[in-house]
């Protein structure tokens, strides 16, 4: 089994409610997104690219691209970032010592660091005395290493886990149940019936970087363009 | 950590999120702990699902479930349960990240009282009990000073919630305060409906959308909008579905498009009589459509400019059985044919070109032409070069296009209130709809109009709870509280004028019109007391007297439905009021008993917010009529009901029934009684020609197209020519509905935590402006300060700004400081509210743009 995600281009309309999604039910702080939406080739969010009415504007959902060939795994010099039995890399944030190696050697960007407690950072925000959003509880994995906590402790670095404690039960990771536009799809990479994979066959599907080698397991699909 | 345990939860919270369908209503009884126990294991955490109805005035309406841990709302995640699965799933990031209010730095935690000077001194905090009575007590004495139609009620919008806004018409009626309605307030009127249609507004269900093969969209960002159904859009182009865009501004739904064609704001009707012009003299249009469903054929009297009554004419009797809202006109075939307003059977070999002598009764003979005769000459000047003068779309295009959506069909037209809101978006509105009408694009599946703004559609008959006992209400559309009375107005102003403001659910004192003035009015006491109920403190919060803090859509039972899709939901308690909220029927129980004790049994006073909430909706559904016939309150608790219609599969298919089994128009729009609507079609059929003395006067008897700002901002100041050469447009931005979630710290951190200004490269050069320089925006009305980002795809010389920030991300000013109560006289013609009724054009609005620190 390798889980691994498509998203539809042509369906993704930038609205961003997947960043949104993954930001409460992964308990991100303020400040912190695992999972951003941009518009390439502008420096502002839906604002078109090109001159003299020759414009175009694209979206291009980026988070964790849960590469087979992950060099953020090759440099953690503790073993934090590993690869699970389904294909998914996470972090281990009781093993994780900060070093930010990964964020170094990761080249889409997507890794993030707790540079504070993210509880203070929720209580500077001014929620209600006491509140905190997200799923609930922590989540290990099946060798009992820690891969989901509300609030990572400070000091180490977390990312997209495709949902593991969602994904791990068989559901839909956040960012893809709610997408109103139904541009993500999940699924098993190495079932060939999947629809992941026929989409990734049918639909000429990219990946981010494909030069570097790294192998993502999250293939995009190219946004169709009418005939103008 | 006890793994096991872990992972049980995680399935507790997975199965929660997946089994809507099983738990709605279930609320508070279903523990997932019991259930889990119950399967011998053990249980952490305790999470409860609760479905409700995400509610701001975005239209949306989409099902939410709440995933409720100790009383604490953890995440939110849509309920996609609606029975059509292409609905699903409905929400958007705001929806998803409500919790940033419902727990966030501005929820009100007590009643607030001002004891010193409002919009000055500090509120202070209070119990109910004060706040109640402080209330009760300055609404009496201004009652008693002015009269109760000098107390000004607002409240956004009916359709988010029928039982609490229900709630405040119901004492705002016992008491006889004067109501202002939200869609002629928030300018999302489109005054073409009534004028045309004799409806309030109709849409086309947006997984009609699929069914369109042509869809024009005019200066509509349904890609930011409506972000729950622009998937549709999309869908329909893949299906083959061909998408125009038509805006100044290249938007992400141009961006989808297949042709986007930039025209010059609010040049829209030039455009639309262009394609007219084509497809009349191409012969394209639908003659039967035409001569069976609109005035096409009926005479039009040379001399006056009136249409020929029957009546009036030698030989022709009035039909008997002609309702007194209707009129019978004539059409002529050889002989003169009196037209029954309520019978679409006029024979086929009627004229609609040339001119006739007709003897009148009196003795006189003057001339008539058909309506579409008239038609005809009007639209002569509109010729592809003079169409490209006034708009700058290319000649050739114009030729090609109107081919198109004359052939293509089923056509569907998108007319964006961004587009709408400005001084002549009647007249726009009415010359796009001439395009579907001549085509014949009109009661079918893929085929109309539709203008998607603004939750104002009541869909049910709501008057035995919104109107006690059928008493009257008094209505002041909101306009002539800024603007004072003028001459011609329906509505009646009150003696003194407006004293005192009930708020609710809205913002005014920051986001409407003139909030500038509003503040200074309470500042200087003209106001003199203002109640605001609201669960944030907000800009009009701090310029109250007593702020009363109500709850959200996660607090409360009540009844929703939008005008956009054509589910009845509920709204339903995940979590127990948060601080001291209360809902806000408690609110309205407490503040009429103190008015006057008999008030209070009209408020369920012996059960608690909840049970009352569902007593009223049984009521509603009781007495609701036919849209909610057999619909029950255990049947919503279950999941979303689709509301009735006459269209088989009770689609949302406007006007099926007067096109396909030819009924007069109007159909009903709730909640106004027919002969209220239908007076504004007499004919009982589609109306271009307008004959009412105001529309003659105004020389738009007819749709013309009339340029921005020469009746508006140039009449009100004729210097506004040479000095402000840029509009100033307030679109939505994918991050607020309107003010609700201005200060949602996730939206803000998504936009670099502060306001925008969208310029065209050319323009920002010209001033000197660079990306991300701090900008000042302003005319003789007022300014504000933005952020430039500089965006290829801006219009030349437009200046657009994301509507809904709080003036404290503005430096302490409204955006709206720099809008103008313009009022146009033919949205005077009659008075229904919320249906024809002066409403606020946002972008007539001219300005000029400076960088801050560059003094002119």
């Amino acid at each position: 089994m390798r889980m691994g995600m498509v998203i539809d281009l042509d369906k993704c309309i930038g609205c961003r409610t997947c960043t949104v999604a993954c930001k409460s039910h992964n308990a991100q702080p303020p400040g912190t997104w695992w999972n951003r939406v941009f518009t390439p080739g502008s420096s502002y969010h839906q604002a078109a690219v090109g001159k003299d009415g020759y414009l175009q504007m694209n979206f291009l959902p980026v988070s964790c691209q849960m590469c087979d060939n992950a060099p953020c795994e090759k440099v953690c010099p503790v073993g934090a970032t590993y690869t699970d039995e389904r294909g998914v890399v996470l972090v281990n944030y009781d093993r994780c010592i900060g070093c930010r190696y990964c964020i170094a050697a990761c080249p889409y960007n997507v890794r993030q660091f707790n540079w504070e407690d993210p509880k203070k950072v929720k209580e500077r925000a001014g929620y209600k005395e006491g509140y905190d959003y997200g799923y609930p509880a922590d989540v290990r994995d099946k060798d009992g290493q820690l891969v989901y906590t509300p609030n990572r402790p400070q000091g180490v670095v977390e990312k997209c886990t495709f949902c593991f404690q969602y994904t791990s039960q068989g559901e839909k990771p956040a960012c893809v149940r709610s997408c109103p536009s139904k541009a993500r799809i999940f699924g098993d990479l190495d079932d060939p019936d999947s629809e992941v994979s026929r989409l990734i066959r049918d639909r000429q599907a990219f990946r981010l970087k494909e030069e570097l080698g790294t192998q993502p397991k999250v293939f995009y699909l190219q946004a169709s363009k009418p005939n103008r | 950590m006890e793994r096991g345990k872990v992972k049980l939860s995680r399935r507790q919270f997975l199965q929660a999120t997946a089994a809507t369908g099983v738990l709605i209503g279930s609320v508070g009884a279903t523990g997932f702990a019991k259930k889990a126990i119950g399967k011998g294991e053990a249980a952490l955490p305790d999470i409860k699902t609760i479905r409700t109805t995400c509610s701001p005035n975005c239209t949306g309406a989409c099902g939410m479930n709440a995933l409720v841990e100790d009383n604490e709302i953890k995440a939110i995640v849509q309920a996609a349960d609606y029975p059509d699965p292409e609905y699903n799933p409905r929400g958007c990031l705001k929806g998803l990240s409500m919790m940033n209010l419902v727990y966030g730095p501005d929820r009100l935690q007590t009643p607030l009282i001002q004891k010193g000077k409002a919009g000055v001194d500090e509120l202070k905090k209070s119990t109910w009990d004060e706040a109640l009575d402080f209330t009760a007590r300055r609404l009496k004495e201004i009652s008693d000073k002015y009269g109760p139609e000098s107390i000004g009620v607002m409240f956004q919008v009916g359709g988010t919630g029928y039982v609490h806004k229900g709630a405040v018409s119901r004492l705002a009626t016992l008491a006889g305060w004067n109501i202002h309605h939200a869609y002629d307030q928030n300018g999302d009127l489109p005054m073409f409906w009534p004028m045309t249609f004799g409806v309030q507004t109709e849409e086309l269900e947006p997984s009609e959308w699929v069914n369109s093969r042509y869809i024009a969209i005019f200066g509509s960002n349904i890609m930011a909008t409506r972000l729950p159904d622009a998937h549709f859009l999309v869908e329909a182009r893949n299906r083959g579905a061909k998408i125009a865009v038509f805006d100044p501004n290249f938007s992400p739904t141009a961006a989808k498009a297949d042709e986007w064609i930039p025209i010059t704001g609010s040049s829209d009707a030039a455009v639309a009589l262009g394609i007219a012009k084509i497809i009349l003299e191409e012969k394209l249009y639908n003659e039967t459509f035409i001569k069976t469903y609109t005035d096409m054929p009926l005479l039009v009297r040379i001399d006056n400019g009136k249409r020929l009554k029957a009546d009036e004419v030698q030989g022709l009797i009035r039909p008997e059985d002609i309702p007194t809202y209707r009129e019978a006109y004539v059409a002529y075939n050889g002989q003169f044919i009196a037209v029954h307003p309520e019978k679409l059977d006029l024979t086929l070999d009627v004229v609609l070109e040339g001119e006739v002598d007709v003897h009148l009764k009196s003795g006189e003979i003057v001339k008539a032409k058909p309506a579409f005769q008239l038609l005809k000459e009007s639209l002569i000047k509109y010729t592809p070069d003079e169409v490209e003068k006034e708009s700058g779309m290319k000649k050739d295009a114009l030729v090609r296009i109107a081919r198109e959506m004359a052939t293509i069909k089923p056509l569907h037209i998108v007319y964006g209130a961004s587009n709408y809101q400005w001084y002549h978006g009647d007249l726009k509105g009415r010359a796009l709809a001439l395009i579907n009408v001549l085509t014949g694009n009109l009661g079918e599946a893929g085929a109309g109009i539709s203008t998607y703004a603004g939750q104002y559609r009541i869909r049910l008959k709501v008057a035995q709870w919104w109107v006690p006992e059928g008493r009257k209400q008094n209505w002041l559309p909101w306009l002539y509280v800024l603007n004072g009375p003028t001459k011609t107005m329906k509505a009646k102003y009150p003696e003194h004028g407006i004293k005192a403001l009930i708020v609710g659910w809205g913002n005014p004192f920051d986001q409407h019109n003139m909030s500038n003035i509003l503040r200074e009015r309470v500042q200087s006491g003209e106001l003199e007391f203002v109640a605001t109920m609201d669960f944030q403190m907000t800009t009009s919060c701090q310029y109250s007297h007593a702020v009363l803090p109500g709850v959200t859509w996660y607090e409360k039972t009540d009844l929703v439905a939008s005008p956009v899709h054509p589910y009845l939901q509920l709204q339903q308690p995940a979590i127990k009021p948060v601080f001291e909220g209360k809902p806000e029927l408690w609110i309205m129980k407490e503040l009429a008993k103190r008015l006057n004790p008999e008030f209070e049994k009209y408020f369920y006073p012996e059960l608690d917010p909840d049970q009352a909430s569902e007593e009223a909706i049984k009521l509603m559904l009781k007495t609701g009529g036919s849209t909610v016939e057999g619909i029950t309150l255990e049947q919503l608790k279950k999941g979303p009901v689709r509301l009735k219609s006459e269209v088989p599969g009770n689609r949302q298919i406007p006007f099926y029934e007067q096109i396909q089994h030819k009924r007069a128009f109007p159909p009903e729009s709730l909640p106004a009684k027919l002969e209220q609507t239908a007076q504004f079609i007499k004919s009982g059929r589609i109306e271009f020609y307008k004959d009412e003395d105001i529309f003659l006067r105004a020389g738009e008897a007819l749709p013309v197209h009339k340029p921005p700002f020469v009746e508006s901002e140039y009449a009100l100041n004729p210097q506004a020519r040479e000095k402000y050469s840029f509009t100033f447009v307030t679109r939505n931005a994918i991050y607020r509905v309107h003010s609700t979630h201005s200060n949602n710290i996730w939206m803000n951190e998504l936009q670099e935590g502060k306001p925008h200004i969208w310029l065209n490269p050319a323009d920002a050069t010209e001033k000197g402006i660079k990306d991300g320089d701090e900008v000042e925006i302003y005319n003789d009305h007022g300014k504000v300060t933005a952020f430039a980002v500089i965006d290829p795809g801006a219009g030349r010389k437009v200046a657009v700004f994301e509507e809904g920030w709080w003036s404290r991300y503005l430096k302490g000013a409204s955006y709206n400081s720099l809008t103008y109560p313009f009022i146009k006289p033919t949205h005077e013609v009659y008075f229904v509210p919320g249906m024809w009724a002066p409403n606020t054009a946002w972008n007539e609005c001219l300005c000029d743009v400076r960088k801050v620190g560059n003094a002119q």
